[in-house]
Order: structure tokens, then sequence, then C-alpha cells
């Protein structure tokens, strides 16, 4: 045993705490979220493309499982477990696409469980889930065909993208689709802002859990990222104002 | 039944990715040395599961071809190339002639030409955006892409005159102040989030491996 870091641990315990405190302040107290518009125009395309009878494309990015660009798809599939019951019962329900092998599987299994869940296994199919390309072009390339043959009117990009998202998003937009497209990374999210109508700006792509109200803790844990900011925020504040006063750190 | 089997996926889920996230904090050999284990497990499930990944690939284009569904002959001359690629490269090896030749001039031509695609997208989704949103953020927004392109691209009076230094300098001041400390604000955030979703799978409240 060499040696423990208590900074890093301590921070990963701050983040566990406040996720209790602000679960159990919610419960008292539940706080209204400023308005994203496009979440909350997200339902009201779901529910127009369900009766018209046309297609949901899920997009979970073309980023890996085992990389860190997987956290945007690890919030795009909480975000499918409460949009895939809505489509369910529709004669075409929604399609997940990806651009991983294992982030297939995943949302292979998310659109099985919220199945099961609405109690409609009898319709999920395993090809719901599909791989559409194992490299970012491969996986763009893919895209027109989608939504040539599949009806898609609601076209959602919740996951990790390059410069390819933005192609990807653009091919939705042309065809008069609702587009939602949201990323992790700075570059892309702006080429996101300047092709689709609804985009996701920094860490809302991570906020869908909490719009959607899947549960307390995603509502929670909205509410310790804001907790944080502010502490790194005035953190930063105060080092900046220390060393003009010519106190070193 | 079913009950515990999801008991037992969280279980595995929550226990190898607390002893990966200790493995970050706590240098014990044992710790570090599991760690470095289910990591390369995890590289190995992930290049098994590319192959599962495609063969879903090829279901949903073979059910395609089957049922003559619209645009059935793209699926068609999918399937037909997976196959000949995979032969050739199963036949001889990845840095074989006959496949960097597949690679050089079918993969690549294919895979620039969608990225010069995307200079010409962004052109007019850059126009599309003027006429679409016309709120202060989307002029700023266009406003700002304009200065930093006359600053970066190749300039008309090119050389030491006036207008272009000032040019330069703008655009060094937009992107290295102001395009940096947004970016850094944005990747804040962004960090955060990712953290928590993290977090989120840790605790058994998002569980993307299915119940």
């Amino acid at each position: 045993m060499s040696g423990i870091d208590f900074v890093g641990l301590g921070v990963l315990l701050l983040f566990l705490i406040l996720l209790l405190i602000f679960t159990f302040i919610n419960r008292r107290r539940p706080v209204e979220f400023r308005k994203i518009a496009a979440f909350e125009d997200l339902e009201t395309a779901i529910e127009r493309a369900v009766e018209a009878g046309e297609r949901v494309h899920f997009s979970l990015g073309t980023g890996s499982v085992i990389g860190s660009d997987s956290a945007p798809a690890l919030s795009g599939l909480a975000m499918l477990s409460h949009i895939a019951p809505m489509t369910s019962m529709s004669d075409k329900p929604v399609v997940v696409t990806t651009g991983d092998g294992a982030m297939t599987k995943l949302a292979q299994e998310t659109l099985r469980t919220a199945y099961d869940k609405a109690k409609a296994s009898v319709q999920y199919r395993p090809t719901y889930g599909r791989l559409l390309g194992p490299t970012p072009f491969s996986y763009v390339a893919g895209i027109p065909l989608l939504l040539d043959t599949e009806d898609v009117s609601v076209h959602v990009l919740v996951g990790s993208f390059g410069v390819e998202g933005a192609l990807a998003a653009d091919i939705a937009q042309r065809q008069q689709a609702f587009v939602l497209a949201g990323t992790d990374d700075v570059q892309s999210q702006a080429l996101l802002y300047a092709t689709v109508e609804n985009s996701l700006i920094g860490e809302e792509v991570f906020a869908g859990g909490a719009y959607f109200d899947i549960s307390p803790l995603h509502r929670a844990s909205l509410r310790v990222q804001d907790a944080v900011r502010l502490l790194i925020v005035a953190a930063i504040l105060i080092g900046t104002l220390l060393r003009t006063l010519g106190v070193s750190l | 039944m079913k009950f515990r089997a999801y008991f037992v996926w969280a279980a595995v889920a929550v226990g190898s990715g607390i002893i990966v996230l200790l493995g970050y904090f706590i240098d014990n050999p044992t710790i570090i040395s599991l760690r470095l284990a289910f990591m390369r497990w995890a590289v190995l499930l992930a290049a098994a599961s590319l192959f599962l990944g495609l063969y879903n690939l090829l279901k949903v284009h073979w059910n395609r071809v089957g049922e003559q569904k619209t645009g059935w002959l793209y699926s068609a001359v999918l399937i037909l190339t997976f196959l000949v690629s995979l032969v050739l490269g199963l036949m001889f090896r990845p840095d074989n002639p006959v496949i960097l030749i597949l690679f050089t001039y079918v993969q690549l031509p294919i895979e620039t030409s969608l990225m010069g695609l995307l200079a010409v997208s962004l052109l007019v989704a850059g126009f599309r955006l003027v006429s679409r949103r016309q709120d202060l953020s989307s002029l700023v927004f266009v406003g700002t892409a304009l200065l930093v392109l006359l600053g970066t691209g190749p300039w008309i009076a090119a050389g030491e005159s006036v207008v272009n230094i000032l040019f330069g300098q703008l655009t060094t001041w937009i992107s290295q102040v102001w395009a940096s400390a947004g970016a850094r604000g944005i990747l804040l955030g962004v960090a955060l989030g990712a953290i928590l979703s993290g977090l989120r799978v840790l605790l058994v409240i998002d569980r993307p491996y299915g119940d």
C-alpha cells in the first residue's frame, strides 16, 4: 500500500453526499428547472409521429462503450428508456442506431427492458437496435437509407459525435424531420447549433433524464451538477482575486 | 428468477465499476492489477461485441433484401461488399496490397468525399441559420464565424497590409480569449455531467445492461 488520493476520493464522496441530499430535498421541495425548448418539443413531436404512423430514430452516436466518450450515450440510453415505451404500441416503433457493437447490445437491452415494462414484449425485435456502421463516416453513410426507407419523422441524436454528427443531423433536417441533437464534443456542438433547430448546448446533453423525470435521482443529479459548478466558479473567482492581490497559492 | 438475474448483472457491473474507479485513487498493487485486468477484459469484450454488431448489420440488410423493401438494392450491395472484404481480409493479411487497394481506392475516397460534403453542408447551414433563427445569438454566431474565416483564410490583400494584420489579431483575440473561455465553461459542464452519468450507473439508477 503506497498511497491514497484523498482529494480524488473526497470529490467522489462529495458528489455522492450531494446526490443523497438533493434527492431528499427534492422530495420535500421539488425544484422547477429552466425550460429547454428542445426537450419540450420532443415529446410533442414523438406523439405526433406515433399518431401519424411515422417512426422515431434515436442515434446513440459513434462513440464506444469503453472509451471516455461513452457518457453522453449512457445519458442517451436513459432518455431512450423513456421514449421507447411511448412508441412501443406504434406500427413503427423507435429504431436505435449506433456506431459500436457493444453500444448496439446496450441499446437492445434498454429497448427490451422498456418493452417488458410497457407489457409489449411481443412487439420487441432485436433489429430495432442496430449497428449502422463501425466507423464514423460509414455510420453517416447509412443514415439517408434509414431515413428514406423507414419513414422517419423524428430524429434524436444524443451520444458522442465528431464532425460527422453535423452531417447526420443535416441529412435529417433537409427531410423536414424534427431533429434534436446533442453531444459532448465542443466543436461538434457548434456545428450542431448551426445545423439543427433543436440543439443541446453544453451539459444539456446530460439533462434528458431529469427533464423527462425518469427518477428522483436524475433530477437530483442535475441539481448536483449545478451546485458543484457553483463551487468551482467560486473557487476560480477566489483564486483569481487572491492571485491579483499577490497572494501565492 | 428474472429478479435474481437482474441482481447478478447489477452486482457484477457495480463491483467491477467500483474496483476500476478505486484503481485510479488508491495506489495498491492488488487493486491496480485488478483494474488493469478488468480493463483488458472490457477491451476484449468490446472487440467481440463488434462481431455481434456486424451480425446485426447483416441481419438487418438481409431482411431488407428478403422483404424487397425500398432501397433493397443498396442493402444487397452492402452485403456483397461486406462478404468480399471479409473473405479477402481472411485470405490475405490486413497489410496485404489487395486489402490496402480496397482501403486506399474505395473507403478513403468515399470518407474524404463525405468530409468535403460536410464543408458544403455547413456553409448552407450557416445561411439557413440566419433565416431560421433571427435572434441575437444566431447573428453573433454567424458574425464570429465570418470574422474567424476572414482572419484565418487566404486573404485577398495578403502580406503585411493593415487590414490583414487587423483581422489576424481579431481572430486570435476571439479564439484565444472568448472562444477558449466559452469552451472551458462548456467542458466544465460536460465533465460534471459525465461524472454523474457514471455515478448513476454505479448506483444502479441507470441500468443500460437491462433488467
